[in-house]
């Protein structure tokens, strides 16, 4: 991981956003160095970190263009990813050509994870485990939503020769959704009546059985080298193990995260 | 556009449904670089069937289809990354160096994920669910308030003088994706533009220039007459109906009636 010769920086936490770049880098085989912001703390939000990103949000990334010294920082976890391959997977190991059908159909799932998946699953999370009050329409339109955008997924890996979501290989679009599916594991969820995705999590443990061929491409991203040991940056990943976990367990656990922290501050 | 000489040959055909904004994040490019296209457009209740779920599985509008490349595409940010790598060979709204092509792109992605989401959401909690749940509609309000933040603050650190863009010194595709939803934003918080705007003039400023463009112009016309082809109002209220509460309540009837199935039509 890190080595001196090179100039990436990432700035990250344990979220599906962050495991995304770290999973890449370590794909490519590139060194960098890591720095953990502590999100309970607040880190993202202090002066410093805004520099950075005026956002105020993990992953970032600084780096040096060309000559080595000139600086660039940039946010947003799906533009590192391009930005990454860009430039540095010439010879196309998770990538395409540029101009491609294939280099833009990854874009297009790479979007749709960014704009869709992330922010509708983020918002199942928050209503189930995080909102300080409990809002049943809100925990049933985002896990419908998360649902919904799961068997889209289905579909398309459904039709996927690789197993991978676009041609031959893995690419960011696999990337960019594998950590939010990882994530489907925690204890975000709970039953409701019209949500039937939940109380089979419930009674079967793994809700995901649901979708077979989604469930397939989990295990198969998981078992490449580079994402395992990207999966662990800045911190050891455990969404997976919360597949083991009772729910009592896993009402403990959703109680000490950070997020709850942070709502209830609010 | 001048007919003799069409750019591209076959025309990029557009799919969508007229209400929404990301189908005019799309257009409007379209139209800023006077590509040769035509549009698809049809009801919002028909994203999820066919024909259009055959062109995009996700459902969701804009689309398009290039004969010139014989690619289908979607996702707006997709698509923008597209139009402009193949159509802006003049560089009229983008850059050519790694560093501001990678900055363009970070704001794109930022406003994919960042902004559309929460305003679509304060969006859905303030106008369309017939329930009124406070706690929501204040959490998206907030966020929005926290993206023009994040607008402000970068273009309060642009030299005094100077052109006031995302990147570098000239409008670019970066900013121009930031306009559809910031057009409906007083309309999401149903205040009035002074207040909606309160403490971000330079985010104000930075997007009033951009819908005083003929293309933004020229985009918004053909969202009325559109609009009007579907009897929709301006704001996505179908005519004859006066206010929004009323429509509201009308919602609420509707949905009473079919438990959960109702028309949706988007603000
Ligand atoms: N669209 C952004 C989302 C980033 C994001 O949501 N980051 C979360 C962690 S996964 C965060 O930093 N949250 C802290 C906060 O909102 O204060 C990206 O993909 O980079
Ligand atoms: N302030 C955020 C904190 C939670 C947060 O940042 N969650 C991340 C996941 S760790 C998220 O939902 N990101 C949305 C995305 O990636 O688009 C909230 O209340 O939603």
């Amino acid at each position: 991981m890190s080595s001196s010769s090179s100039n990436i920086h990432l700035y990250t936490a344990q979220t599906p956003n962050g495991i995304k770049v770290s999973m890449l880098l370590e794909e490519l085989d590139l060194p960098y160095k890591v720095t953990q912001i502590s999100l309970s703390k607040n880190e993202q939000k202090e002066p410093w970190f805004l520099e950075i990103n005026p956002n105020g949000r993990i992953p970032a990334l600084t780096d040096t263009l060309e000559d080595g010294t000139t600086p660039i920082n940039l946010f947003e976890s799906g533009s590192i990813m391009q930005y990454l391959v860009d430039r540095y997977d010439a010879d196309h190991k998770v990538s395409y050509p540029r101009g491609t059908p294939e280099y833009w159909e990854v874009n297009h799932w790479l979007f749709w994870q960014m704009g869709g998946l992330g922010p509708m699953q983020g918002q199942a999370h928050h209503f189930y485990r995080y909102a300080p009050e409990k809002i049943t329409y809100g925990i049933n339109r985002y896990q419908n939503e998360t649902r919904r955008l799961y068997g889209v997924m289905e579909t398309q890996l459904a039709k996927s020769k690789s197993g991978y979501l676009v041609g031959d290989r893995l690419t960011i679009a696999d990337l960019s959704c594998w950590g939010w599916v990882a994530a489907y594991h925690r204890p975000d969820r709970q039953k409701t009546e019209t949500n039937t995705m939940a109380k089979k999590q419930d009674w079967a443990g793994v809700e995901i059985d649901e979708f077979p061929h989604l469930s397939a491409w989990l295990e198969k991203v998981l078992a490449r080298p580079g994402v395992e040991k990207g999966r662990n940056v800045p911190e050891k990943h455990t969404s997976l193990d919360f597949k083991k976990l009772s729910k009592e367990e896993l009402d403990k656990r959703a109680a000490e995260s950070w997020v709850r922290t942070e709502s209830t501050a609010k | 556009m001048s007919s003799t000489e069409l750019n591209p040959p076959r025309p990029i055909v557009i799919w969508i449904t007229p209400p929404g904004p990301n189908p005019w994040k799309a257009v409007w490019l379209l139209e800023e670089l006077s590509l040769n296209y035509v549009v698809k457009s049809f009801r919002f209740d028909d994203v999820k069937k066919p024909p259009f779920i055959n062109v995009n599985p996700n459902g969701r509008v804009p689309a398009i289809e290039d004969p010139n490349t014989g690619l289908t595409l979607w996702e707006s940010g997709a698509i923008y990354q597209y139009l402009i790598e193949v159509y802006d060979t003049a560089h009229k709204l983008s850059y050519t160096d790694l560093n501001q092509r990678h900055l363009c792109n970070q704001w794109l992605h930022f406003q994919t994920s960042g902004q559309g989401p929460y305003y679509g959401q304060a969006g859905w909690f303030t106008h369309l669910h017939p329930e009124k749940i406070d706690s929501a509609i204040e959490r998206y309000r907030g966020e929005i308030r926290r993206v023009l933040g994040v607008t402000e603050r970068v273009l309060s650190e642009k030299p005094k003088d100077g052109e006031k863009w995302l990147v570098g010194d000239k409008m670019t595709f970066a900013d121009m994706a930031f306009v559809p939803w910031n057009f409906r934003l007083a309309e999401v918080l149903t205040v009035s533009e002074d207040e909606a705007w309160d403490g971000f003039p330079l985010t104000r400023a930075w997007h009033d220039k951009m819908v005083a463009t003929p293309s933004w112009g020229r985009a918004m016309k053909l969202r009325a007459r559109l609009m009007d082809e579907q009897g929709l109002q301006w704001n996505g209220v179908p005519k004859g109906i006066e206010t929004f509460t009323e429509y509201e309540t009308k919602i609420a009837e509707a949905k009473e009636a079919e438990s959960g199935d109702i028309k949706v039509v988007k603000v």
